[in-house]
């Protein structure tokens, strides 16, 4: 099966900084990919250069068949970033829902200012969406009347709305409550099982080990091991990676006791 | 005995929430009274230093402003009359200002040059002369590139320039309220600059903005008593001076006008409160 998103050569740097370093990653169509690692390894940008909320210094970056390089550069690049954002849905760790807008209203603004849609075929849509995501009894509510957990979904139901080929998702709960995770990571597990392809940044040790097809670890800028969770869970070949789980195993031990 | 027991059973009791609660809310409602008390009292003590009263203490002999109340009654409706032009110039200068001020903070985000200079030297120059001054030079100064206007429209041409100037720095404030996460989401979705600028940012930073405009508004009420000083635009200040040099009754004709003036300000302050809890209620 060809790559739905293939990222080659991809370099960053925040000034003298070189936070990401030659990566190559692909990922093909319905797989879920779990990338972790340490807070600053980089996972957070890797994923944000897919759609080009950061700019990579050097590389190329390919979804969907549209391939945008360093090379390409004035309006032409312009055009093919937003291609690529229109192929590729993202979630936030902060969620950032449109504050001024019912939540039925956040997930039309998409289909209806960028793709143009009529109005009831967004709203068909976006009703289908909050459907899928549980919350289609919270349409008329404002933001500000959500939990966490319901803001995210919501959150997810509005990338899910620009029908992309794939779902980013950067640190989808971190920024949650524990209680509040669950449910989201239900919606994210539901999407995985009707065969979405999803690449996610994140800390739930847990979900990847269970839902992600492969698990990518990155270590300051360097993909240091890609493996199948039950690989990289029972047998992690890097240092590293070793700690990474050890950590989330001594964890998983005193929640537990 | 037992009627007693009985009758004290009928009673819900309080709880201890209730009982605290109760006594803040006495202690707020005490607070508000004595204020509302000392506010009458300030009123008093105005109207009797108004009132041309004469009395003596000890050997001396005093006597507070006596008002030439027949004047008063004769010209109330005159000088009244101005404080629809005073809303009126206020009102159509606020919305000069806004959308002026609103195109001077996009201007101070652009990454082009001129723009970006041509926002930033408006602001400079406004701010940085009188707003008595600019009244007169629109007024003298356009007649000599050809373009007459009014008197009225050279006023809020004026004010509504000035207060753009300074408004800009609420719209600013305003743009800079939006979060780098709603922009990023909005990229996210493939919204243009331009539909991202639009749709999400200026909508938040308008709603940002609206308790500052009221304000401005406010201020504008009675800085709009310097377009009198073209001598066309018949608000209340132009109206009081007129009738109080006439018949020399300037201080009455001023006192009526600053009472216009005070009212239409608490009213206005008023809904703008009124304005201010209902979008905080929006928010969060």
């Amino acid at each position: 099966m060809s790559a739905i998103v293939r990222i080659s050569n991809l370099d960053k740097y925040f000034g003298r900084l070189h936070v990401l370093t030659d990566i190559n990653l692909e990922v093909v169509p319905q797989e879920v990919v779990c990338i972790i690692g340490r807070s600053g390894s980089g996972k957070s940008t890797l994923l944000r250069c897919i759609n080009f909320l950061e700019e990579p210094s050097a590389g190329e970056i390919e979804v969907d068949g549209l391939k945008v390089s360093a090379s390409i550069r004035g309006k032409a690049r312009r055009n093919a970033i937003r291609d690529i954002r229109l192929r590729t849905g993202m979630v936030f760790q902060e969620f950032n829902l449109f504050p001024h807008m019912s939540v039925l209203d956040n997930i039309m603004e998409g289909p209806i200012t960028v793709k143009g849609m009529d109005r009831g075929r967004a709203r068909q849509i976006a009703e289908m969406n909050l459907e899928r995501v549980g919350l289609l009894n919270k349409r008329t509510e404002f933001p500000n009347c959500l939990s966490g957990g319901q803001k995210q979904r919501v959150a997810i139901a509005r990338a899910l709305a620009m029908e992309p080929k794939v779902m980013l998702f950067d640190e989808p709960t971190s920024a949650l409550d524990p209680e509040l995770i669950g449910e989201v990571l239900e919606v994210m597990r539901k999407l995985a099982h009707e065969g979405t392809t999803m690449l996610l940044v994140t800390h739930e040790m847990g979900f990847a080990k269970d839902v992600a097809d492969r698990v990518v670890v990155l270590h300051e800028g360097i993909v240091i091991e890609q493996a199948s969770p039950a690989e990289i869970f029972s047998n992690p070949r890097d240092p590293q990676t070793r700690a990474l789980i050890d950590r989330y195993r001594v964890g998983q031990a005193s929640q537990q006791a | 005995m037992g009627i007693l027991n009985m009758h004290r059973k009928e009673i819900p009791k309080k709880s201890q929430a209730d009982l605290l609660f109760e006594a803040q809310v006495r202690v707020k409602r005490r607070f508000m009274v004595q204020v509302g008390l000392s506010w009458v009292i300030f009123l008093s003590f105005i109207i009797f230093l108004f009132s041309g009263t004469t009395f003596t203490i000890g050997t001396r002999t005093f006597s507070t402003i006596a008002l030439d109340t027949e004047f008063i009654r004769d010209n109330l409706r005159f000088i009244a009359e101005g404080a629809g032009q005073t809303i009126y110039v206020s009102v159509l200068s606020i919305c000069l200002a806004t959308i002026l001020a609103l195109l001077a903070a996009l201007g101070r985000l652009s990454k082009v040059p001129p723009v970006y200079a041509l926002s930033t030297f408006y602001v400079s120059l406004i701010r940085g002369t009188p707003l008595y001054l600019q009244v007169f030079f629109f007024f003298l100064a356009l007649p000599q590139l050809g373009i007459v206007l009014s008197g009225l429209w050279a006023g809020v041409l004026a004010l509504g320039l000035n207060y753009g100037a300074y408004m800009s720095e609420i719209f600013r404030a305003g743009l800079s309220s939006v979060g780098k996460g709603q922009r990023e989401a909005a990229m996210a979705l493939g919204m243009t600059p331009r539909q991202m600028m639009g749709r999400i940012v200026i909508p938040q930073a308008l709603r940002f903005a609206i308790p500052p405009t009221g304000n401005e508004f406010i201020a504008m009420l009675k800085d709009s008593a310097l377009v009198s000083a073209t001598g066309f635009v018949h608000e209340l200040m132009w109206r009081a001076t007129k009738v109080g040099r006439a018949q020399f009754n300037n201080l009455e004709a001023l006192i009526i006008a600053a009472i216009f003036y005070w009212v239409m300000t608490l009213v206005f302050s008023a809904l703008q409160n009124r304005l201010e809890t209902r979008l905080s209620k929006g928010d969060r």
